[in-house]
């Protein structure tokens, strides 16, 4: 598509030409579609066009099957009168409505449709990706209506509004937007929804496809959208005034704006108490800061900094070390590269054998390098512990992020040493703070510092303190239980 | 995506500038631990100025079962040893580790600053590396291997650390030497070290003028000079108190708690008063004498004998200071103090010294006695 095309016609808008439906239009249409349902009812003078797999069997009983089985010819105007049927006159529209659910029926020269939509969906399970201990266990699932009824479920509120998108040229995927009205800043829902509307592609099969395509900065290696497949997660971020969407075939919703910090923060803070959320959080900043310097501080002593050991730490290190044949550097990379193969593997393989694979991994690569002398302990501890780390935290981009700039940062210490490692670290904090969510800065409450938002960013201090919304969202009520009209 | 040629042409030239030159790879290193700075020549021989240099390497290589390696050589200067060294090893010398220096006491009486002051310049050389002063030759004690303690430089320094830790000797610095050999009025002090039959222990505190050594005082007495000198906290002396007629008492004096304070008064003729007071806490762990601790009026007359104790050490002390001209305990600094700038720079206070009038009082109180009677 061309930009001048970029205003995609919405259901009501002007189409290009608009033909009167007919039964003989649409069954050309669907010419070769072998799924599709034709029925007739001649003593009616009623024609149907579905797809059975789409629409309910106890709503077609209910709507159609029942009404019109018990009817004669002269009482079915009457009958297409309820307000569930719509009188169709366009026949583009008709055959959209037909592919998300509707029941077309054709009477006389008149045409109905009536959604009867009741899609297959996988039940309500937990999820795998975002487990948390305490808190609900229910998560999304692949049917955009099923997780809409979740999130309605939790606010019972009208302020809770639902803006219905489109994406994708071919599959038409439906990506529901909703915010809560009076919190969210309305500027933030506009961009988003011109975001989502101008995506060009053929589909979309998952939020975090889409996530990509409305990013600030694509080409950056950070997440810019935190997704979660958790109900509770996704109403929070509703609650402090965040737009939610969510897209249908997946499970994962997304949130924006977002800040960075809104990646280490789990649900289970809340419903801990706040000394142990605190904790927890902190626990994640710090393993944040592992994960990312751990091996290169290891390849930068080694290589250059022998001062910064102390003295008894130097010479078993030394021992360790002086079986190695590579340098720091090569042998640190050569560990890395292994225990993202043991991940990727892991990760990829079903959870039964995937327990063989930490098996392997950890046992016997782990000791029979050392004992073969291509690594030395200490750096089995540094990578070990740097992987351990990374898994810590709670978003599962953004760890999979970290773990990538981590080995920039590894070869950054092993070529300039601590210079370069801080090279690198300041070269990853000017990089954060030139990004944007949604035009919003991705360091807030850092940059531009808000330091009330630190209680809910570093910290999680007690409820009694979280009084206000965060400041990212720019919301008109900024304190909560104040709710202005 | 037009940083993304930048960035990778930016990587490059750290690529290609970096080199390899500056790498310290761990295991290929030779981490100094101690070094010995001897003169070379015997008295006889004073044309021979060349130093001999030691210098102690911990090893820790698995296959081999020396745990440490000493190379020695004769050179004008460390740096020359430096090089002469690099001949004799596979590894790579460094002195980043550095942890004590030795000097011997023959070169330490010709005066120590211009080796201490290369160790002040160089930037991978920690200001808190120990200086001690060997009674002997430090070559002697480091190139000994010493059965119970297979390291030597290490066994040096972890005692060093531990004793001065309970102040029964001062644990001397570069930055302490320095900053004494700099400032008006005082004079830098060090450790000295002995070698034993089978170990090296502890023989005094040597007493510098500038950077020469002059004399020392034997370690018996190092708790009474850190005294003098400063405050502390911790310590432990033992006492002999003679009762005259009767027979002697052992006393041993814990958990010693020190203040001292220094009070400096100039009489109308320009002479120096100056008033050391000595306050001294602590608990009895062990006495062998008559009287009963618990009896307020005994333990009074303890706390006495044992301040006479002090002060009468004490006053000897001073007496050997001022006689060889060393005010190692820096009452100079406090004389400095009590003038104004203009007093103080017409005053040659390495005159006045020997000939000061300083007095010394102690007060004694015993805090506890445990489960005497």
């Amino acid at each position: 598509m061309t930009n001048t095309e970029k205003n995609i016609p919405k259901e009501d808008g002007p189409a290009k030409k608009k033909v009167a439906p007919s039964l003989a239009l649409t069954l050309k249409e669907f010419k070769d579609c072998a799924d599709l349902i034709y029925r007739s009812l001649p003593d009616l003078a009623l024609e149907m066009v579905f797809f059975d797999h789409l629409t309910g069997s106890e709503e077609f009983t209910r709507e159609i099957a029942i009404p019109f089985g018990s009817a004669e010819e002269q009482d079915v105007p009457q009958l297409l009168e309820r307000s569930q049927f719509t009188e169709i006159t366009d026949s583009d529209a008709l055959i959209k409505k037909i592919l998300n659910g509707s029941v077309a029926l054709f009477f006389h020269e008149k045409c109905y449709a009536i959604h009867v939509y009741k899609p297959e969906s996988r039940t309500i399970q937990e999820s795998e990706s975002e487990v948390v201990i305490t808190g609900p266990h229910d998560s999304f699932v692949e049917t955009a209506t099923l997780n809409l009824s979740l999130i309605r479920r939790r606010v019972k509120s009208s302020r809770l509004k639902v803006i219905k998108c489109e994406v994708g040229e071919i599959t038409k995927t439906d990506v529901y937007i909703l915010y809560i009205d009076g919190l969210a800043n309305m500027e933030y829902v506009q961009e988003f929804i011109k975001r989502v509307e101008l995506i060009e592609l053929d589909a979309i099969h998952d939020a975090n496809m889409l996530v990509q395509c409305i990013d600030d900065d694509p080409n950056s290696i950070f997440p810019q959208f935190p997704t979660t497949e958790r109900t509770d997660a996704a109403v929070s971020k509703l609650v402090a005034g965040r737009i939610v969407a969510i897209v249908d075939g997946s499970p994962s919703v997304i949130s924006a704006p977002a800040s960075f910090f809104e990646f280490f923060s789990s649900p289970d803070d809340y419903y801990q108490r706040w000394a142990l959320g605190t904790a927890t959080r902190l626990l994640r900043f710090a393993a944040f800061i592992v994960t990312i310097t751990f091996t290169a501080l290891y390849v930068s002593v080694t290589t250059f900094h022998y001062e910064m050991v102390p003295e008894d730490l130097l010479l078993t290190l030394t021992e360790s070390r002086s079986r190695v044949p590579f340098p720091p550097i090569y042998e640190a990379l050569l560990l890395e590269v292994t225990i993202e193969l043991l991940r990727e593997a892991g990760a990829r393989l079903p959870t039964k054998i995937g327990q063989t694979i930490g098996i392997v991994g950890g046992i016997v690569i782990g000791q029979a390098a050392v004992q073969a002398g291509l690594t030395s302990n200490i750096l089995i501890i540094a990578v070990a512990s740097s992987a351990i780390a990374s898994f810590v935290i709670p978003s599962y981009m953004m760890s999979a992020s970290i773990r990538l700039a981590r080995f920039g940062l590894i070869i950054l210490a092993g070529l300039l040493g601590n210079f370069g490692l801080m090279l690198g670290l300041a070269l990853m904090v000017i990089h954060l703070s030139g990004l944007t969510s949604l035009k919003s800065s991705y360091l807030t409450p850092i940059a531009p510092i808000h330091l009330k938002d630190w209680r809910d960013t570093f910290i999680r201090a007690p409820f009694w303190m979280l009084k206000e919304r965060p400041s990212q969202s720019k919301t008109s009520n900024k304190v909560k239980n104040k709710m202005r009209q | 995506m037009r940083t993304m040629p930048k960035a990778a042409a930016l990587l490059l030239v750290i690529v290609i500038i970096a080199g390899c030159g500056d790498q310290r790879i761990l295991e290929k290193q030779g981490f100094i631990q101690s070094t010995g700075y001897d003169l070379n020549g015997t008295k006889n021989d004073e044309k021979d100025n060349r130093l001999m240099i030691t210098v102690d390497i911990p090893k820790s290589d698995p296959e081999q079962r020396m745990q440490r390696e000493t190379l020695t050589a004769i050179a004008h200067s460390s740096k020359e040893a430096k090089i002469l060294f690099a001949g004799q090893t596979e590894l790579s010398l460094v002195s980043g580790q550095l942890r004590s220096t030795l000097f011997g006491v023959s070169l330490a009486k010709t005066g120590i600053w211009k080796h201490i002051d290369t160790l002040v310049r160089d930037p991978s050389i920690s200001q808190r590396v120990k200086i001690v002063v060997v009674n002997g030759r430090a070559h002697d004690l480091l190139v000994r291997d010493y059965p119970q303690h297979p390291r030597a430089g290490q066994y040096i320094d972890r005692m060093l650390e531990k004793e001065s830790a309970l102040m029964s000797f001062p644990l001397v610095t570069i930055y302490d030497f320095s900053r004494d050999y700099f400032d008006d009025g005082i004079e830098p002090i060090a450790p000295i070290i002995r070698e034993n039959k089978k170990n090296i222990s502890f023989d005094g505190i040597a007493l510098f003028k500038k950077d020469r050594y002059i004399t020392k005082i034997e370690s018996k007495q190092s708790l009474i000079f850190s005294m003098m000198k400063q405050n502390f906290k911790k310590g432990e002396i033992s006492m002999k108190l003679g009762d005259g007629s009767k027979k002697q008492e052992y006393l041993l004096f814990s958990s010693v708690i020190s203040n001292r304070n220094v009070k400096v008064k100039r009489s109308t003729k320009g002479n120096f008063n100056i008033q050391i007071n000595i306050v001294v806490k602590g608990s009895v762990l062990e006495y062998s004498g008559s009287h009963e601790l618990s009896k307020d009026y005994d333990r009074k007359k303890i706390e006495k004998r044992m301040a006479e104790y002090i002060e009468n050490e004490a006053a000897a002390l001073m007496a050997t200071m001022q006689k060889h001209n060393v005010d190692s305990l820096g009452i100079g600094r406090n004389v400095r103090n009590s003038l104004s700038y203009e007093e103080w720079n017409k005053l040659d206070w390495n005159k006045e010294y020997p000939d000061a009038d300083i007095r010394i009082s102690a007060r004694i109180v015993i805090k506890d006695f445990g489960k005497f009677k």
